[in-house]
């Protein structure tokens, strides 16, 4: 279509073509994406926030269509990847769900790790069982990327409803991260098309402040891609105050600077960042 | 010679709640009361409005008596609400209005609804005014605090300084006073645009058993009128069903969209969903009813908030902008079929409070949703 002719054209026909090509369906590709949108079979991907991670999963982050488990014990950064994982898909042009049914989202510590409110639903289904199938509808919709479904320490057993939920998830376009208990990862783990096993290595620490972890992420399972590779995560907390100013000139840690004992300090420079063994 | 009629509602200007037992005040629909007297209807702001009355006096079969007219106006909004209210006639906007204010000095009992007062037109209006208070003028604390040190205390006196020593002495805004104190009011009326409404109604007969019935013939009401609108490129904000019960009373159910919409399917979808989420509802709370179907008489659907879709085009520039509104619509669907309290959305207030619960506010989603924040 010329310039001449869009210009002749009245501006709801406009409008209305431009629907139809998509235009106004949202985001429509993502960044890195409109290669795979094009080519029938291959599904594309939403980063993880982590370039390692983003590695070791062989698709560049985690599948579209994939019910994402997270096999990680309580406080070993689960809920960190996800968030990082939904500020990765919103900085790309999506939009995302957290489905709360745990209860515990606080989306002050979710904004300040990098997610924007202004484009995350937030869900408070009324059970488990409400949070699954609210998960399927929504992602049913086609207009979100990335879900995170925090189905918190419940027993109640949803190997059923699972079950439905990875089938519908295959056949749409985004991502959910699913966080629960112990019992719930473990009726999720066949339904599951990627997981991920999460293991602490080491505290990272600026002077006497612990403010992060590092884990180490293993590819257990990934339906798409060859599994078993493995990155090496740096997680920072979001509660980290009194450093927080100092951690994005240490973001990327000198291993040999960090794990000297505190010669800057003594020097009475900047406290270094230090890796404490777990 | 244009004469103005103005209404002043007090407790509406105020801020204080309508009266015991009115309920909430509706005031477009006393606006819309008001078409019916003259086509040129202001809505200053909140509580004020402003009817052209000119030349309506032989209209209303008499001779020019603008209390008579004044008392037509106050009895069709009183239709509407029964509030105390105040009217005024005068030249201008600014005479009408301060007619309106005088009209309850002039009378000490704030509850005598029929308070009316009227400037007389020409000269009149200014010997009128020559002998009231400057405190009457909208002017700000500062300004009335240098007429006072000019010993300036009435309008006459004001009126009758040159134009040229106010405006050395108190700018502009003291020669918008001094032509306000002269009556003299250059702004002219700025008649509303009366809410255009498009409505359709089919009725059955025999009546129709059951509302599911009638999904058919609501979606082809909803086409018709989307067509209408669609070669006239409005598209509406606002759709309210009304379903005709053969032995109960109707059931009404509204639906504001989340954009501007020519989506018929959509529209008769949801509008449906929600109908029967009502009828079921009903029978839960009264179940004298039983659990027979309802018998439908008719069906009544009425778009409105019209606007021109196309003015809507951010989400044509941000895509997360155009996929949340088009996201507004599963959200719609979502509150339909699992009820209201699922979707919100949230913001922070105090990111730094030490209970998370303080940190950030959660509002919810979806046309149930009462625009409440969450506790």
């Amino acid at each position: 279509m010329t310039r001449s002719a869009i210009s002749s054209q009245p501006l709801p026909e406009l409008l209305e073509q431009l629907r139809a090509k998509g235009v106004r369906q949202g985001v429509g590709p993502m960044a890195g994406e409109t290669a795979e949108r094009a080519t029938p079979g291959v599904r594309g991907a939403i980063s993880s926030g982590f370039p390692a991670l983003d590695t070791a999963l062989r698709t560049d982050g985690w599948p579209r269509g994939a019910l994402a488990l997270l096999d990680a014990p309580r406080g070993t950064g689960a809920t960190s990847l996800v968030i990082r994982s939904l500020a990765a898909a919103q900085e790309a042009g999506g939009i995302v769900a957290w489905i709360d049914a745990a209860g515990c989202l606080d989306p002050a510590t979710v904004e300040r790790m990098g997610v924007n409110l202004e484009w995350l639903l937030v869900v408070r289904p009324a059970s488990v069982a409400e949070a699954v199938e609210l998960a399927g509808w929504i992602v049913r919709g086609g207009l979100v990327d990335a879900v995170a479904l925090d189905l918190g320490e419940s027993g109640a057993a949803l190997t059923g409803e699972l079950d439905r939920l990875g089938r519908l998830l295959a056949r749409g376009r985004a991502v959910t991260l699913l966080l629960a208990g112990e019992r719930l990862r473990s009726a999720a783990a066949p339904v599951a098309s990627v997981r991920i096993a999460l293991r602490r290595e080491a505290w990272l620490a600026v002077g006497r402040d612990l403010v992060g972890q590092r884990v180490r992420a293993t590819v257990t399972r990934h339906r798409w891609a060859l599994a078993g590779a493995d990155a090496t995560l740096d997680l920072w907390f979001g509660e980290g105050r009194r450093i927080d100013p100092l951690l994005p000139a240490l973001a990327v840690p000198d291993e040999t600077a960090g794990t000297a004992t505190g010669e800057a300090e003594e020097a009475g420079e900047r406290p270094a960042l230090r890796v404490l063994s777990a | 010679m244009t004469r103005i009629l103005a209404l002043v509602w007090p407790t509406l200007r105020s801020g204080r709640d309508a009266p015991p037992g009115s309920g909430a005040v509706d005031v477009p629909a006393m606006l819309d009361r008001l078409d019916d007297l003259s086509p040129r209807v202001e809505a200053v702001d909140r509580g004020v409005a402003l009817v052209d009355v000119t030349g309506l006096g032989p209209a209303l079969g008499d001779t020019g008596d603008e209390r008579r007219i004044a008392a037509r106006a106050v009895a069709l909004v009183r239709e509407v609400a029964p509030l105390p209210v105040r009217a005024g006639t005068g030249e201008n906007r600014w005479l009408a209005v301060l007619a309106a204010r005088l009209a309850l000095a002039a009378r000490p009992d704030p509850a005598t609804p029929a308070a009316f007062g009227a400037i007389p037109a020409g000269p009149a209006a200014r010997r009128t005014l020559a002998v009231l208070s400057l405190d009457l003028l909208p002017a700000d604390p500062a300004t009335r605090g240098r007429f006072a040190l000019f010993g300036l205390t009435t309008m006459g006196e004001l009126a009758a300084l040159p134009r040229s020593a106010v405006g050395a002495q108190f700018g502009a805004e003291g020669e918008r006073l001094q032509a306000l104190a002269r009556g003299e009011d250059p702004r002219p009326l700025a008649p509303r645009r009366r809410p255009e409404r498009l409505t359709r109604r089919v009725g059955f007969e025999p009546p129709m058993e059951g509302i599911g019935g009638t999904a058919l013939l609501l979606r082809r009401c909803c086409a018709e009128l989307c067509d209408t609108l669609r070669a006239r490129h409005l598209a509406p904000g606002r759709a309210t069903l009304t379903c005709e019960l053969e032995d109960a009373p109707p059931l009404v159910t509204a639906l504001a969209f989340p954009e501007p919409a020519l989506e018929p399917d959509w529209i008769a979808r949801l509008l449906l969903g929600r109908l029967e989420a009502a009828a079921r509802s009903r029978r839960l709370h009264d179940p004298s009813d039983g659990d027979e179907e309802p018998r439908v008489a008719a069906i009544g659907l009425a778009l409105d908030r019209l606007s021109n879709p196309a003015a809507r085009q951010l989400g044509a520039f941000n895509v997360q902008a155009g996929r949340w509104e088009e996201l507004r619509w599963s959200v719609e669907r979502l509150t339909t079929r699992f009820g209201p309290g699922r979707l919100w959305r949230a913001t922070t207030e105090r990111p730094r409070a030490v209970l998370p619960e303080r940190r950030a506010r959660l509002t919810g989603l979806g046309h149930d949703a009462t625009g409440e924040e969450e506790p």
